[in-house]
């Protein structure tokens, strides 16, 4: 792996600079009067239509470590790393149903981030800052992920890495800091524009190696027939087999609970929220939940990468070689099947990849931390352009610590800490989702359950053991003789204690917080005024319906 | 925080309306939910085991389960300038939008 491939690495470099042009002209696409207004900065206008959303939320969710981890997870474990597919099969009817809701009522009240809505609908600072702050915490492990994942890509082009200090990270660094100029810059119109190559190179590239690849390794009967001979044979580390071709009756529970949770999760993560409200029209949420499934197609086909992977001797002596360490197999794949200049493409697909999430998530976590903290706590009468100041700051200061976890913390601790946040994320669930449908829920009793559920899971996951990890090794553990999702038992937990005290506060006769909202807020779809994009909409071709 | 527009209400729709949206949404959840429906690996097809091919083809499944009922619960557009067709504005979803 020392040798480094001079097309595979120019076309990669290449790209990226295509990428950094486009990132930083995105500033002057879709000009706004006000630039400095955190709409503009933070929602790219609040004007994306289904075209465009489409590319943005699709680009958003499907990151990179997603990518690189997913198919790791198969060639690793076989059909239990499938869950990702059932998970992305079931999020959008799931989106379908609150998402409207979530965009009219943010729409109506000019909220920016889920941390507002909380507060808002249960009049509670603490609920709020409860909510922004469980984003923050869930986001930057995540946008930390998305550097794993162009990690492995450098890895196997045999570049990074080494003994030199100064060289081994220089290439995240420098992608790090670009990104995180042009996100400073154009806010969230960068990633709307970028996720446009993205989206193309990955289609293209899983188009291509689902097309090629099975028949020069002798078609899918052979590669699953490969899969499930190594699956069933013994783990020497666990002495058990390392897996199946499909879901055991014993794992049937953690794998519909994963499912399960996931999909609940992914909505209420604050970049899925950013992307969601950036759309022009109540009706593009619903539109999307129809369309974006395209790209759980293309998930699901690269999860199946993980197989072909497995057939690939020298996929499976260069994971080897590089510690065991399943998240190669995919660069090295492509490596190894592909003509090199091809290669590059799809590394290309990967790296940029993960910048796409990696700028949507610090504009979330920024929008998060200047309205629901900044604003609420520390200067509640902030201009719009004093607001925007501070979300580009915090935007930065997101990118530098997710960069300090990789760098300074090794990656293992990022992985745990993403486990966590997707268990964390969950206890929000009933506050910004279970709160658009009623007002039932006690602020405090809401307070008090979220507690619960982030104490409850954290202690959960910590406890987790395997061979190979003394704590947070999975993020599933038994529950009355199943092995379940511990996001989804601390979930059931939160609402538990939330209806207790709910009950006991009503009883006790504990002041309720006063909703700004009103009924009509959850089905406004304010299009047919003048809307701030109807100005834009001569100047931009690409300003579809 | 002023609204940034008057808010245009969606017309409320029919409850059997809801009902068939709700029926149909909940298949497109419980088809990938319910694993014991899926976790085997006949009949095979073009050498996928089931469990792979049955998830594959849920996918535009789902996706059209969501575009039928995006149809059915589509609210007709509502133009407010004047002069434009205002064919298929309902009077109460015009009332709604004048609000």
């Amino acid at each position: 792996m020392n040798h480094v491939n001079a097309v595979t690495l120019t076309i990669l470099v290449a790209s990226f600079l295509l990428v950094t042009l486009i990132g930083f002209a995105s500033a002057r696409w879709r000009p706004a009067e006000d630039p400095m207004h955190l709409n503009e900065w933070g929602l790219g206008g609040r004007g994306f239509g289904t075209f465009v959303s489409w590319f943005l939320l699709g680009g958003d969710i499907y990151t990179a470590y997603t990518f690189i981890a997913v198919p790791a997870l198969v060639y690793a474990t076989g059909a239990a790393g499938f869950y990702a597919l059932s998970y992305t099969i079931m999020v959008f009817p799931i989106v379908f149903i609150f998402g409207p809701r979530l965009w009219s009522v943010a729409r109506a009240r000019g909220y920016v981030s889920p941390g507002e809505f909380a507060r808002g609908r249960f009049g509670s600072q603490g609920l709020g800052l409860a909510v922004a702050l469980t984003g923050i915490l869930a986001t930057m492990p995540y946008i930390a992920l998305q550097l794993v994942g162009i990690e492995a890509v450098l890895t196997v082009l045999g570049i990074g890495g080494g003994t030199n200090p100064v060289t081994r990270d220089l290439p995240l660094i420098i992608a790090f800091v670009v990104v995180a100029g042009y996100t400073y810059l154009a806010g969230l119109r960068a990633p709307a524009l970028i996720a446009f190559v993205k989206d193309t190179l990955i289609y293209v590239t899983v188009i291509v190696a689902i097309l090629y690849i099975p028949s020069r390794l002798g078609g899918w009967s052979h590669v699953f027939g490969v899969a499930q001979t190594h699956l069933t044979s013994t783990n020497p580390a666990t002495g058990k087999p390392f897996g199946n071709i499909v879901v055991l009756p014993a794992g049937e529970w953690a794998y519909a609970s994963l499912a399960l949770g996931s999909a609940l999760a992914l909505f209420v993560y604050p970049h899925a929220v950013t992307g969601v409200f950036a759309a022009k029209r109540r009706d593009v949420i619903r539109r999307n939940a129809a369309m974006l499934p395209a790209y759980t197609l293309v998930l699901g086909l690269i999860a199946l990468f993980g197989y072909l992977a497995r057939s690939v001797p020298a996929v499976n002596a260069g994971v080897k070689a590089g510690g065991n360490n399943p998240q190669l197999s995919v660069p090295l794949l492509f490596q190894s099947m592909f003509p090199s200049w091809f290669a590059g493409i799809a590394d290309a697909a990967i790296v940029i990849g993960a910048l796409v999430p990696a700028a949507v998530m610090s504009i979330a976590a920024a929008n998060l931390f200047t309205r629901t903290i900044y604003k609420e706590l520390i200067r509640p009468y902030a201009t719009p352009a004093e607001e925007t100041k501070v979300a580009r700051i915090a935007s930065l200061l997101m990118k530098v610590g997710a960069l300090g976890f990789v760098l300074e913390l090794n990656k293992t601790f990022s992985i745990n800490l993403q486990l966590l946040g997707g268990i964390w994320i969950l206890q929000t669930f009933p506050a910004v989702v279970i709160g658009l449908y009623t007002r039932w829920f006690h602020r405090y009793g809401l307070c008090v359950g979220w507690l619960a559920g982030m104490v409850y899971g954290t202690v959960q996951a910590y406890r987790t053991t395997s061979a190979v990890q003394a704590h947070f090794a999975s993020s599933a553990a038994p529950v009355l003789g199943h092995i379940t999702y511990i996001a989804i038992v601390a979930l059931l937990l939160n609402v538990a204690v939330s209806a207790l005290f709910t009950v006991i506060f009503r009883w006790t006769g504990v002041q309720d917080g006063w909703d700004e909202t009103k009924p009509g807020d959850y089905t406004a779809d304010p299009v047919s005024a003048p809307a701030p994009a109807a100005r834009t909409r001569r100047q931009d071709p690409l300003a579809t319906r | 925080m002023a609204p940034p527009a008057p808010p245009a209400r969606t017309p409320a729709k029919r409850p059997s309306t809801l009902v068939t949206v709700a029926v149909m949404l909940t298949i497109a959840i419980m088809g990938s939910l319910w694993v014991p429906i899926f976790a085997r690996t006949q009949p095979e097809l073009g050498g996928f085991p089931f469990f792979y091919w049955y998830q594959l083809i849920l996918v535009p499944v789902t996706s059209v389960l969501c575009w039928i009922c995006y149809l059915l619960l589509r609210t007709r557009r509502i133009r407010t300038q004047p002069g434009a067709p205002s064919r298929g504005a309902t009077p109460q979803g015009t009332q709604g939008a004048r609000r």
